[in-house]
């Protein structure tokens, strides 16, 4: 009963924590516009206040840098346990531009912890960035809660490289 | 006390560690850390054809990609001694002060939601779509638009689109001067800005402060001036203020703004016709070139060698602006929420700033003051 409860708000106030593990910021400020008055985020009950230890859902941007590779798997084990990882941009996916000869960067993100969504682009448009949001958490937070500690081994943290 | 912030924290869109040094609610020192986003763009770029390059050049900074594209572009430009023909210049013209327009409408309401003033901030943010709107008419994306190549530009606009943009231009000037009002003579949010984070002249020019941050402190230093285009096309004269505080920094941005769509209108009114882009034989040599960023000034050290990148050096103005925030605005600020207020409006734009990062071996750990600055 109190689970269902439970699920029924989580479903309807999403926190979002924002963590920029080394891009260009053009994703964070499409995320940024995301605030404005024309998506209104908040409006599905999402909220952006970038901090880890109340997140529902961790919006990756950037390519982990050198720096990133120890503190995004702390970040992740601080958020509380139905939790979700959108990985946001090309960067995180496979490194984008940086990934070369001569890059300092660690992509793909789901080396290190384990990745829910994906949305690709360079950046991504805004609603895209909305819609993938609104797919993915509502659905994994609610039915996640109670499954985390047994059987969804899923949602752990990897070994890393 | 020393009180750490970040590098994820609520006021800060972006990765770094500010440490203020504390007594009671008093700022007494701040100090910061970089190094969270250093990807080694410079390093990628030795050794490839320009055409691999432009794109890392954009992805130096979301925010003001524009620019470094345009930077970019002119620097091989100027290398190889030739320049883009008159209607390429004054696109990229259009586009630079579109862009100059949406990083300070950006910037101001991030200062905004710093201080807690919800509805500026997202009455900014809405008349910003509309800018973004217009940049996507023009080059076909929002942030990085791949517009810019070595001699000219991508693609050409039509008549329509200019059309539009005058339109949405209009739209943007009927509310910017509502919302400038209810900040200039707010009571509340005057008070809040103005004497705070003080940097007077001499501070600014110790500091090396560029851009809105310098000319807010009466650095009275703009580098379009000097850039052909808008010496040779358009009538332009930088804007500057005295007072160096949170307000005035602020002011600074909001003035700069309709300066900024007056030029987009010459541009628009006077677009020659004529070819978008000219051939170009890259030639070899070395070339600094300059521009104003909405920043500040950027600046690109290329060597080339016949096709190829030799070496790549850039400068932005973050480095210099954060540098002296946290040298002279942040000190004596009276509480730390004005701390964060004041940080806002030096404009940091982090992905910027990062060109070297110094990695201990022997430790494993990144170097924090490379020049032992303390
Ligand atoms: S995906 Fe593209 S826009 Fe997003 S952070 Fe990476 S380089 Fe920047």
């Amino acid at each position: 009963m109190l689970n269902t409860f439970k699920d029924i708000v989580r479903k309807s106030s999403i926190h979002v924590c924002l963590v920029n593990c080394g891009g260009c910021n053009g994703c964070d400020i499409e995320i940024v516009a995301l605030l404005s008055p024309r998506y209104d985020l908040e409006q599905y009950g999402i909220y952006v206040h970038n901090n880890p230890r109340e997140a529902d859902v961790i919006l990756i941007t950037g390519a982990v840098t050198e720096q990133w590779i120890k503190k995004i798997k702390r970040i992740y084990s601080k958020a509380p346990e139905p939790k979700v990882v959108a990985c946001v941009g090309n960067c995180p996916l496979s490194g984008d531009v940086f990934n070369q000869e001569g890059g300092n960067v660690h992509a793909p993100v789901s080396d290190f912890i384990c990745v829910d969504a994906e949305i690709s682009g360079c950046p991504p448009r805004p609603s895209e960035i909305l819609e993938a949001i609104l797919t993915v958490a509502p659905g994994a937070i609610a039915s996640r809660g109670r499954e985390a500690n047994g059987k969804n081994k899923k949602n752990q943290v990897t070994g890393g490289k | 006390m020393i009180l750490p912030i970040g590098p994820i924290h609520p006021g800060l869109k972006e990765p770094l560690r500010l440490k203020l040094q504390t007594q009671g609610e008093k700022v007494l020192k701040a100090e910061i850390d970089y190094g969270y986003v250093h990807r080694g763009i410079e390093r990628i770029m030795e050794g490839k054809t320009w055409q691999k390059c432009i794109y890392l050049a954009e992805r130096v900074c979301g925010i003001c990609s524009y620019e470094h594209t345009q930077t970019f572009a002119e620097t091989i430009e100027k290398i190889s001694n030739v320049r883009a023909p008159s209607r390429a210049q004054f696109l990229r013209t259009i586009t630079n002060e579109l862009d100059r327009i949406q990083s300070h409408l950006l910037a101001n309401s991030t200062y905004f939601k710093a201080m807690e003033h919800e509805t500026l901030f997202m009455y900014l943010l809405s008349v910003r779509e509309h800018i973004m709107d217009a940049i996507e008419l023009l080059t076909g994306n929002r942030v990085n638009m791949g517009w810019n190549v070595v001699g000219g530009v991508r693609m050409d606009a039509k008549q329509v689109h200019l059309d539009a943009i005058l339109e949405k231009l209009k739209d943007v000037e009927k509310d910017l001067d509502r919302y400038v009002q209810i900040f200039e003579q707010g009571h509340l949010v005057g008070l809040r800005s103005k004497d705070v984070g003080v940097m007077t002249r001499d501070e600014a020019l110790k500091g090396r402060a560029v851009g809105p941050i310098g000319r807010a402190s009466g650095l009275k230093h703009d580098l379009r001036e000097q850039h052909h285009t808008y010496r040779e096309n358009f009538e332009f004269k930088p804007i500057w203020r005295k007072e160096g505080d949170n307000f005035a920094r602020t002011m600074n941005r909001f003035d700069e703004i309709p300066q900024s769509i007056d030029l987009v209108r010459q541009a628009i009114n006077n677009l020659p016709d004529g070819d978008i882009r000219t051939k170009v034989e890259i030639g070899s040599g070395y070339v600094e070139w300059r521009n104003e960023a909405p920043r500040g000034e950027v600046v690109y050290m290329a060597e080339t060698n016949g096709n190829l990148i030799k070496h790549i050096s850039i400068r932005t103005p973050s480095i210099m602006n954060i540098d002296s925030c946290a040298k002279y605005m942040l000190k004596d600020v009276a509480t730390v929420a004005d701390a964060v207020a004041t940080y806002a409006t030096a404009d940091p734009c982090i992905a910027c700033a990062e060109r070297v990062a110094i990695i201990d071996v022997d430790k494993g750990e990144t170097s924090k003051d490379i020049f032992d600055l303390k």
